[in-house]
């Protein structure tokens, strides 16, 4: 398999992802907007998982939860997905071998499909269960998933910056 | 581990922060009553809370004098008590009002004061660690 390694020493080489990287600036502005807007979007998607299995705003139908807030989780993932691209696309070697980063980069891959295997089976019939205080299984453990993966996202985000394994 | 998992506990505490706001601010569906969803959130809050506070405080009481002579520190803290307080008077009775006998400017009002405290709590937060 080719490696991407020569890909990202051509990144770390380029003039502005240099600027960027030795700036005194650079890093503490693209981390905190990221660690700003990762918290803002997964607390939003937390809310709406709490509603999900059972442990919160029971007596709130799930559609009027998700609905409105589903632009708010978009633009939060947006930017959260945006800085933390620019984290690594800056600095790409530091991030590559981190075994954290891995993890993140598989754990998004997983909270991704649950939030699509959700919206493509058990959301489609919504109507049906909306105002229910307990959602149906299925719904609840996509719920219970997700809570677990975002989690366990902003956990391995931020041990990235300790190189256990290194 | 314990700034990790301080912020899980931030994400779910802000989450139920802003779902209210939103919803103050008339970003959610206007028509849909605030109350019930102010008072559970207000339910999570008080066990997300908790779980910020007992993530946060072992932080402080390890490096507590690096904290102390924290500028930003001490302006996340001045902030964290504005909008503690916040919560617990105005906002708490503006949510529950749902609207009724007030201008449509004071839950907004309210609700982007309320967004842009606590963002700057969060953000406060992570800027402790940049800021000498």
């Amino acid at each position: 398999m080719p490696s991407i390694l020569p890909a990202l020493e051509w990144l770390e080489a380029l003039a502005w992802t240099t600027a960027i990287r030795e700036s005194s600036w650079g890093y503490p502005i693209m981390e905190t907007a990221h660690v700003a807007s990762i918290v803002a979007f997964a607390g939003l998607v937390m809310v709406m998982d709490l509603r999900l299995v059972g442990l919160a705003f029971a007596h709130t139908p799930l559609t009027r939860i998700q609905r409105p807030l589903f632009r708010w989780q978009m633009a939060g993932f947006g930017l959260s997905a945006a800085t933390g691209l620019l984290l690594f696309v800056v600095d790409p070697l530091r991030y590559y071998g981190n075994v954290f980063f891995r993890v993140k980069l598989v754990l998004l891959a997983l909270a991704g499909l649950n939030a699509l295997g959700f919206h493509l089976t058990i959301f489609r019939t919504v109507e049906r269960w909306d105002e229910d205080p307990l959602a149906p299984t299925t719904a609840r453990l996509a719920g219970a998933a997700s809570l677990l993966f975002w989690s366990a996202i902003i956990v391995s985000g931020r041990l990235i910056a300790y190189n256990w394994f290194d | 581990m314990t700034q990790a998992l301080h912020l899980v506990a931030v994400a779910a505490f802000l989450g139920a922060i802003l779902i209210v706001d939103l919803r103050l601010l008339g970003w959610g569906s206007v028509r849909q009553s605030h109350v019930g969803i102010a008072r559970s959130a207000q339910r999570v809050l008080l066990w997300t809370g908790p779980a910020v506070l007992a993530t946060g405080i072992p932080q402080f009481t390890t490096n507590a004098l690096r904290y102390y002579a924290s500028p930003v520190f001490a302006i996340k803290m001045g902030l964290l008590a504005v909008a503690l307080v916040l919560t617990v008077t105005l906002r708490r009775r503006v949510a529950a009002a749902d609207g009724d006998g007030l201008p449509s400017w004071v839950p907004r009002a309210v609700g982007a004061v309320s967004i842009a405290l606590w963002m700057s709590v969060a953000i406060g937060g992570r800027l402790v660690g940049f800021v000498e």
